[in-house]
């Protein structure tokens, strides 16, 4: 659980806590996150009631189900937005529910994309971009900046560098939001209803820069309610209703061939 | 010319903290050290003057009680108490140094040995002859009554029957009142000033005044718009005090003058020249100046106010920014124990008025530790941790009104919840919480002229030690109110033009 030290470069610190991993624990070495029995009470309410799942390094998950199902709440425990209630949660085998561990040290290593963007109307495009590279790991001014550019190239906005994000479209603030959780070089992507709050006409642009990273290979967990993308672009797809997972599998099953009712039911309300 | 002053104090930037420096050491010197009355050049040769030869005492004073001991025009301290003693002093070859302190701060300087004599319109009374020696007495007061200069009904004490009569609190005029209030019928409304009461005898609040001989014929000769009816009652006198058993050869060498200057009829010509009722002398002749001889008389006292006014505003809101932002920080911290604190100060301070803080560091802390408190160190207390509590929780607001989003973008790329808050959430709180900081540092300029009640030198105090001596208190007020509107709008606008560039 070697965290602190701030030099690493993050595919060192993936193997180095691969190694740990795998020495202290064999079954569990090859999971990107591995959840036991999770679970998230507010007050009276229990919003997840025994969540087990798997990621794989690479794979693109896809969590769908109806409103208030717990998806966002899942999603949130896995970088540990929240806190959860029991249960435990390893993320390349790092139980973050360990005091111990360093949770400022883990979040480097797992992107977040938000419903609303969340970027800081403070700062322009490109220092929103370089601002944990450059306070984190010491990245110099102009080498993050560099990063910046070229990561607002690839979501196609390299001229909006130094635009104020309010100044910029809803797809765009979102685009500039995955370009800033990458440049912290995660190895694994959460999005979190990345296109609900956009407009119609603006969905496809963020959509495609999400099907570029997984044909990258990024791990990723998507919550989404796009289901022809989720069927797209996924390895695999969790449906959740009510605080369980109630059914998972390939797009193809889960899609093709529902088997729960409740699927079944919910899938004939979306598609 | 106000405007003008103003501006230099606030926008020259770095010069910004000089000018508040500058202010503070001008107004110490100017509250402290009184100029040094220079020895004689031909002293006596009696024993009591040889004894006392050359040396130099620390005499400790009122801040104003005409015509004892007053500021005129010109700012220099005068009154029948500072000129006998320096006449003393010539005659008898020795200096003093004058500290002009307040009543009660004289009496403490005289116990902690930081002075050697208090003559500040002292009564001479068993109580206080326990604790020192008191000179001869230089001057037999004793109350007396006055009424409005047109009042042709009160020739008596018998007419005062259903009449306001105001007096001083605490003063013998008052124990007179209410001795005699029964007998003749009226009401007593005690105020804590000499000035006040002329004012409501003159706006027919009340019908007559009862104060000390010596204050009211002083005012009356100044033209203050009463008169008197009735003969002095008889009273205390007054005589300079030096702690029990110390300072001997003082007594005796202010004793012998003060008998020189009985004899030779100087000491009565120093008297009259103050409550004399002939008008032929010229510090009484008080033809009525007009009003813009008035604001020139009263201009360079009123603007050392505003600068003390002005830098113990920008003192305490340094301070009390300080204060509010981080224990603001503190107030929405997960730590429950820095919460708290925080918690427990904003209720004491938002739920205490600002006058008991004042009075208590003033008054109250040098009793506790056992060491005198600057009046600077006591108001810039006073008036940064009131304001500091209303920060905290202007900040708490600003920060609160952040999206919650703001700090779960920053944590969730790795930063740290310090880091988040210094880069992300408080730029953007300072943005929200800038209109109320402004009102903030208003309201504090306002109410650092509650600090007049411990005697700090801003802007309404100098007012009322004007129309202490003066008189015009209408007039006096109506500048004060100009300078404050002035000075006030000047300092909104330029917080204005800062807030808007900041947001730009």
């Amino acid at each position: 659980m070697n965290f602190e030290d701030p030099d690493m470069d993050t595919g060192r610190l993936t193997r180095r806590i691969r190694q740990n991993q795998s020495r202290r624990n064999q079954g569990e070495s090859q999971m990107a996150v591995s959840i036991r029995d999770l679970h998230k009470r507010y007050g009276d309410t229990e919003v997840l009631k025994g969540i087990d799942m798997e990621v794989k390094p690479g794979e693109v998950i896809s969590i769908i189900g109806p409103s208030g199902a717990g998806k966002s709440t899942l999603l949130r425990c896995i970088n540990a937005l929240e806190t959860p209630t029991s249960g435990t949660i390893n993320v390349y085998g790092i139980d973050i529910s360990d005091p111990k561990t360093n949770i400022d040290k883990l979040r480097e290593h797992v992107g977040m994309v938000f419903q609303h963007f969340n970027l800081f109307p403070n700062m322009s495009v490109a220092d929103n971009i370089m601002l944990a590279p450059h306070m984190l790991h010491k990245t110099p001014k102009e080498d993050a900046r560099q990063q910046a550019l070229d990561l607002l190239e690839t979501v196609g906005l390299q001229e909006k560098a130094d635009a104020r994000p309010t100044d910029l479209s809803g797809g765009q603030q979102q685009r500039v939001a995955i370009a800033r959780a990458l440049a912290m070089h995660p190895d694994i992507m959460l999005f979190d209803e990345a296109t609900s709050a956009l407009d119609p006409e603006m969905v496809g642009d963020v959509l495609e820069v999400i099907r570029s990273l997984a044909e990258g290979g990024m791990t990723m967990i998507l919550v989404t309610h796009e289901m022809a993308f989720a069927r797209e672009v996924s390895s695999r797809v969790i449906f959740t209703d009510a605080g369980i997972i109630e059914e998972e599998g390939t797009p193809e099953q889960i899609f093709g061939h529902p088997q729960s009712p409740r699927l079944q039911s919910f899938l004939s309300k979306v598609l | 010319m106000i405007a003008k002053h103003v501006r230099q104090g606030w926008t020259s930037g770095p010069g910004r903290w000089a000018m508040g420096l500058l202010a503070l050491v001008l107004g110490l010197s100017a509250l402290i050290v009184a100029p040094l009355a220079t020895p004689a050049q031909a002293a006596q040769d009696s024993p009591a003057a040889q004894a006392v030869h050359g040396r130099t005492f620390r005499v400790a004073t009122d801040t104003t009680f005409a015509p004892f001991e007053f500021r005129d025009s010109s700012g220099d301290l005068v009154g029948i108490d500072m000129d006998l003693i320096r006449k003393i002093a010539d005659i008898e070859g020795f200096s003093v140094q004058i500290q002009s302190l307040g009543f009660n701060a004289a009496l403490q300087a005289l116990n902690s040995q930081q002075a050697d004599v208090v003559i500040a319109g002292m009564t001479i009374t068993d109580q206080r002859k326990q604790v020192y020696d008191f000179t001869d007495p230089y001057f037999d007061s004793g109350v007396q009554m006055a009424i409005a200069k047109d009042n042709d009904q009160i020739h008596s004490y018998k007419d005062l029957r259903g009449s306001v009569v105001a007096v001083k609190t605490g003063s013998e005029g008052e124990a007179f009142a209410k001795q005699r209030a029964p007998q003749y019928g009226f009401s007593v409304k005690a105020v804590d000033q000499s000035s006040t009461m002329y004012e409501m005898v003159k706006s027919g609040n009340a019908q007559a005044v009862i104060d000390d001989y010596p204050v009211l014929a002083y005012g009356i000769a100044q033209g203050n718009g009463l008169k008197t009816v009735t003969k002095k009652e008889p009273g205390a006198s007054y005589g300079a005090a030096v702690r029990k058993g110390e300072n001997k050869e003082f007594v005796a060498a202010f004793n012998e003058g003060l008998a020189k200057m009985k004899a030779d009829g100087s000491y009565k010509k120093l008297v009259d020249s103050y409550v004399g009722n002939s008008n032929s002398d010229k510090k009484t002749s008080a033809s009525r100046p007009g009003f813009f001889e008035l604001v020139r008389q009263a201009f360079p006292s009123l603007m050392l106010g505003l600068r003390n006014t002005l830098a113990i505003t920008a003192i305490s809101f340094v301070i009390a920014l300080a204060i509010g932002i981080i224990l603001g920080l503190w107030r929405i911290s997960p730590n429950r124990i820095l919460s708290w604190i925080a918690r427990i100060y904003v209720a004491v301070f938002r739920g205490t008025p600002v006058l008991v803080w004042a009075f208590f560091f003033y008054l109250g802390v040098p009793q506790l530790i056992g060491h005198r408190i600057s009046i600077w160190l006591a108001g810039a207390l006073t008036l940064s941790l009131n304001s500091g509590a209303y920060l905290v929780e202007i900040v708490r607001g600003a920060i609160d009104s952040v999206d919650v989003g703001q700090m779960e973008g920053a944590r969730s790329l790795g930063l740290t919840r310090r880091m988040a808050l210094r880069r992300v959430i408080l730029p953007q709180a300072v943005r929200i919480a800038m209109p109320s900081i402004i009102n903030q540092l208003v309201i504090m300029l306002k109410d650092s002229s509650l600090l007049l009640a411990i005697g700090f030198g801003e802007l309404l105090y100098q007012a009322q030690q004007i129309y202490a001596a003066n008189f015009r208190v209408t007039e006096t007020l109506f500048m004060v109110g100009v300078i404050y509107f002035v000075a006030i709008s000047a300092l909104t606008w330029m917080a204005n033009m800062l807030d808007r560039r900041l947001h730009q």
